[in-house]
């Protein structure tokens, strides 16, 4: 008995001892904002777990924004102050962004940028109103966000009421474009803020447009490893098209569901969808994948400076920079303008900042950035892109189009 | 046997009953018939998960938390061999169903035979800690990304209106397989017989000169191996990452506990039943998770008939 | 008794000035650690003092985070009538499963398995429902009148932890004083030998359901707090088997069935979790490989648990109160 004791303790003691081995514990007394030195920007992604692929992939754009806007000279109206980014894993859980946002603020962070998950963002715009440090919405769609009365949130994509509408909006244009005839519509969507927002500004406006919209069917994006009867529900609705709405893995799994099930609509549109416009889903999704159509936020393919971003990422990383993260980049210059406009580094300050700015961007929007009282960036707006021939392409609006909707072959 | 015969037919009768009710529900042939060919191909797998914990239960006693992470570990190694050395993943059950083996028997011998005769809740408690371990274990070293792994000929069988990709009807097959082996080792081998001499008079067992000790940890080892061998058969279908053996352990109790804890052949019974139950669930109750027909039916099992369908009466 | 009380204050009076002493960051996981002491504390009176082990007291603990989450949102009521209304709420789920369970004779691992089965069917339910937000969940308004009566505080105030603390001690005291009254000792025996107590005159099903109904209500208190506190409630959170696992944790670790046993349990585990963390964002050099990868802490735990359960199973306590004497 008294060896087992001993084990006990000894273990406990190699415990204690390997957590004194680390340094820093995280009760250090709360940084103020560094008077001289880097500026801390937080950022926050799902940097493991289910969506990582493209979690990653922002954290790594957003350090590559802080390296060219640093080695450009930095912050000029703060003598040349450089950036430093902290980065932090939100693992696509709320409470864990909630955590995590909470500790970059204490470390010194003026500004916050991320988080991919409507879910997360709820919670990180919480901690920053609470603290009083300014957060941008790189990716999080959900309208919920801004109607909660916070000063201290921004957005730079459209919001879900936006983005449905337009979806609801280009799915008609389409069916005019192509010369087919679509009235019902099936809706297949992931089950959290994301999805249900979309859905909901979708329907709306499709009702003023006499598309009728059902079934709807939901699933949980982290959790679902096959859409084979969700996809089978699709088809004994016997609809015209189907909306979706999800992140990247289960696009791939609603890729791979048509294929097998082979529903019989004219068109599938993705709606805000994580995975229909990113550059890898042809080759991922495979034979189904053509034809997709994605209504959704893009970056200006025709701006010679998006081409001199994505080559210089594919340079330091040696990957082809996609939508989403491309997002989270401009989300970084965004943030460098609103300090030099401030020229200050009180997070109050900046937040004035941005709350006025107006800023060109390289996304494909309406006009330069601007935010309205809730935070929203007022001039956010999507195109609609289609797989064509293994490649993603923009067909519509025609001012922004490089090519013509293409319906699916028979 | 008249017994078991009419208990068979009242069955079926039930079973009969709820796919029309189904069908009625739904307004589709289709849908319903997809529900039942999945749930089908799905509780074949349960069983062969069942399989093991029952095993455990019904010779050692003991109520094993750890048996999804065992089937987790299976996952990651055919995972692992299938992006690595490009291993098939069905040749991959040479290697996870051994490793599983080896692991389970060392697990019983040195952790789990000192909790044995003691309380229950130490026993629950130390598979609860070799589960949380094993897991985390697992997300340390690989991280919570997850991993897919398709199988090259993979094509979808269309059966009554309803689809199935050949690699969910090849785990039905596997877990149907192995899960005759097990029975013919259960009930034709001199190993089995000693196995179920130890399940039903341990006293009695010892006291003819079996080795105990050593039919417990086999019979542990052989539980965990089923629990990898389901693993390997399911990684095609399921995205691999450490909480992925989760859901198929409380599902594991649940038809164990359906089923009987002890029996194989309620596993079995008990598998199609839980696999069905899921897949109607979603039917008659759109828009819930189908998970809570499963929990329902098994809080009606455990409260109006504990010891399972194949279970002797406590 | 009293002696037991006596204790109790001073430890009260001892953690008092804590969060004035603590910096921000290690003042959190001060509030967590009463978070589990409450939990460990009231699990413990059911499963340690009872013997009617619970798998499922997420149950408990959920009810008690929605019913303060969606009495704060939907009708701005004070957290106190929210944390009284979770008492009420869980108390009642408790005494009607736990006399379900209790009447059909369930024991032992069905038991366990069976109040697993409940923790997880209102996780559904929460996770299927609109009416409180569904997978998304709740989020409790930051903006508003703070104080004492909304229990609305800057982040980092110590008056979070002098809450949890007022909560912590009178889930103690009410542990203390149930133990050492007539249905306490009457509960002790029918964990002994039920059969033993019956004959004696016992009412084993009512004792039982008594203890059920207390600890489920203890439990909700904490749950309750924590949404007071993160301002946040989804159904994984409230009713995940994680919840579960972190009541019965600190009891096994510390003692079961003993009183102070999780309190010890829940100083323990509190710290290591951010231990952990700090670890994994700045390894020593032996340890680099840990760099930026999760699941240290729970590892910790479970190496914790696993030594306990097979070296010590009184517990960090248990085993030095059985010495001392």
């Amino acid at each position: 008995m008294r060896i087992k004791s001993c084990i006990a303790i000894g273990t406990l003691l190699t415990l204690s001892l390997t957590a004194c081995g680390g340094s820093a514990p995280g009760g250090a007394a709360p940084a103020s904002p560094d008077a001289s030195g880097t500026i801390k920007i937080g950022s926050i992604h799902p940097l493991t777990g289910a969506l990582a692929f493209d979690g990653q992939q922002m954290s790594k754009a957003i350090k590559l924004a802080a390296k060219a806007i640093n080695d450009s000279g930095g912050i000029k109206s703060l003598g040349g102050a450089k950036l430093e980014i902290l980065d932090a894993d939100s693992q696509g859980k709320p409470e864990i962004g909630q955590s995590e946002a909470q500790r970059l603020t204490q470390a010194g962070a003026v500004a916050l940028v991320g988080p991919y998950q409507s879910a997360v963002a709820a919670q990180v715009a919480t901690v920053a109103e609470r603290n009083k440090v300014p957060f941008v919405i790189d990716v999080a769609s959900a309208d919920d966000i801004l109607k909660q009365g916070y000063t201290y949130t921004f957005r730079l994509q459209p919001s879900s009421d936006t983005l449905g509408r337009y979806g609801a909006r280009y799915l008609k244009d389409l069916a005019d474009r192509t010369g087919q005839q679509i009235t019902k519509v099936a809706y297949l969507h992931e089950q959290t803020d994301y999805g249900s927002s979309t859905y909901e500004s979708f329907t709306d406006e499709a009702a003023e447009l006499g598309l009728q919209v059902g079934p709807r069917i939901t699933y949980d994006a982290l959790k679902a490893a096959d859409l084979t009867t969700e996809l089978t529900k699709v088809k004994a609705a016997g609809v015209d098209a189907l909306a979706v709405t999800g992140y990247y893995r289960d696009g791939l799994l609603t890729a791979k569901a048509i294929a097998s099930v082979q529903p019989g609509v004219k068109i599938v549109l993705g709606v805000s969808h994580g995975a229909f416009s990113s550059p890898v889903f042809p080759r991922d999704g495979g034979a189904a994948a053509e034809g997709v159509y994605d209504s959704n936020f893009n970056y200006d393919a025709t701006k010679p400076e998006s081409k001199a971003i994505l080559d210089a990422f594919q340079a330091e990383y040696g990957e082809e920079l996609r939508f989403i993260p491309f997002t989270s980049y401009e989300c970084v210059r965004l943030v460098a303008a609103a300090l030099e406009k401030a020229a200050s580094r009180d997070p109050a300050k900046i937040r004035e900042a941005l709350a006025g700015i107006s800023f060109d961007t390289l996304m494909a929007f309406d006009g330069p950035v601007q935010f309205d009282e809730s935070g929203q960036n007022e001039n956010a707006t999507p195109i609609v892109l289609q797989v064509q021939d293994g490649k993603v392409v923009p067909v519509h609006p025609a001012a922004k189009a490089v090519a013509e909707p293409r319906p699916a072959a028979e | 046997m008249n017994h078991l015969i009419s208990r068979a037919g009242l069955g079926i009768l039930v079973a009969v009953a709820v796919v029309a009710g189904a069908w009625a529900r739904s307004g589709s042939g289709s849908v319903t018939a997809q529900a039942v060919l999945t749930g089908l191909l799905l509780g074949g797998v349960y069983a062969l998960v069942a399989m093991g914990l029952t095993l455990i239960f019904g010779v050692l006693d003991i109520v094993n938390f750890a048996h999804g992470a065992f089937m987790t570990l299976g996952m990651y190694a055919t995972a692992l061999l299938a992006t690595g050395a490009g291993l098939n993943p069905y040749l991959s059950l040479l290697v996870s169903v051994p490793l599983l083996f080896g692991l389970g028997y060392a697990v019983q011998r040195h952790l789990v035979s000192r909790t044995m005769g003691g309380s229950l809740a130490a026993q629950l408690l130390l598979t609860l800690g070799i589960a949380m371990l094993l897991e985390n274990a697992l997300l340390l070293a690989f991280s919570g990304d997850t991993r897919t792994v398709a199988v090259s000929f993979d094509t979808p069988l269309r059966v009554l209106g309803a689809v199935a990709d050949l690699s969910r009807v090849l785990a039905f097959a596997g877990a149907m397989g192995l899960a005759g082996a097990v029975w013919l080792l259960l009930t034709r081998t001199r190993l089995g017989t000693a196995i179920r001499a130890v399940a039903a008079n341990p006293e009695g067992a010892s006291l003819v000169g079996l080795d105990v000790r050593r039919l417990h940890a086999l019979t542990f080892a052989a539980g965990t191996a089923c629990a990898g061998a389901a693993g390997t058969l399911v990684t095609p279908l399921v995205t691999v990452e450490p909480t992925a053996g989760e859901l198929f352990n409380i599902i594991g109790f649940v038809v164990v506990v359906l089923g009987g804890l002890g029996s194989v052949p309620g596993a079995v019974a008990g598998g199609l039943i839980v696999g069905l139950t899921e897949q109607l669930g979603g039917i008659y109750l759109p828009g819930q998770s189908p998970l809570l027909a499963v929990f329902a039916v098994f809080v009606l099992v455990l409260l109006w008939r504990p010891q399972g369908l194949f279970g002797r009466p406590a | 008794m009293i002696r037991r009380l006596v204790v109790l204050a001073a430890i009260g009076v001892a953690l008092a000035p804590l969060p004035l002493l603590l910096p921000p960051a290690q003042e959190a996981v001060a509030v967590r650690a009463l978070m589990f002491a409450m939990m460990a504390v009231a699990w413990n009176l059911m499963s340690g003092f009872g013997g009617l082990f619970s798998f499922g007291h997420a149950a408990y603990f959920g009810l008690g985070a929605y019913t303060t989450a969606l009495l704060t949102v939907e009708l701005g009521l004070s957290p106190w009538l929210g944390l009284l209304a979770g008492m009420a709420v869980a108390a009642l789920f408790g005494v009607v499963t736990g006399y379900l369970a209790v009447r059909y004779r369930l024991k032992g691992a069905y038991f366990a398995l069976a109040t697993f089965a409940f923790a997880e069917m209102l996780r559904l339910a929460a996770l299927n429902s609109e009416l409180v937000g569904g997978a998304v969940g709740l989020t409790l308004p930051v903006t508003g009148e703070q104080g004492w009566w909304t229990l609305r505080f800057d982040v980092g105030d110590p008056a979070y932890f002098w809450v949890a603390l007022l909560l912590t001690l009178a889930c103690v005291a009410t542990v203390i004083v149930l133990l050492g009254s007539r249905a306490g000792l009457n509960l002790v025996a029918v964990r002994e030998d039920e059969t033993a107590a019956a004959a004696a005159g016992v009412a084993v099903v009512r004792h039982q359901i008594l203890a059920i109904g207390v600890s489920a209500a203890l439990t909700s208190v904490a749950g309750g707090f924590y949404a007071v506190y993160y301002l946040f409630v989804s159904p994984d959170l409230a009713f995940g088997p994680s919840v579960s696992i972190q009541a019965i944790l600190p009891a096994v670790i510390g003692g079961v069935g003993t009183v102070w046993g999780p309190l010890i349990g829940a100083a323990v585990l509190a710290p290591l979790s951010d231990v952990a963390a700090t670890v994994v964002r700045t390894p020593p050099e032996f340890l680099s490989f840990l760099q930026g990868r999760s699941g240290l802490d729970v590892i910790m735990y479970a190496v914790l648990l696993i030594v306990v359960v097979l070296a010590m199973p009184r517990g960090l306590y248990g085993g030095f109160a059985r010495r001392s004497r």
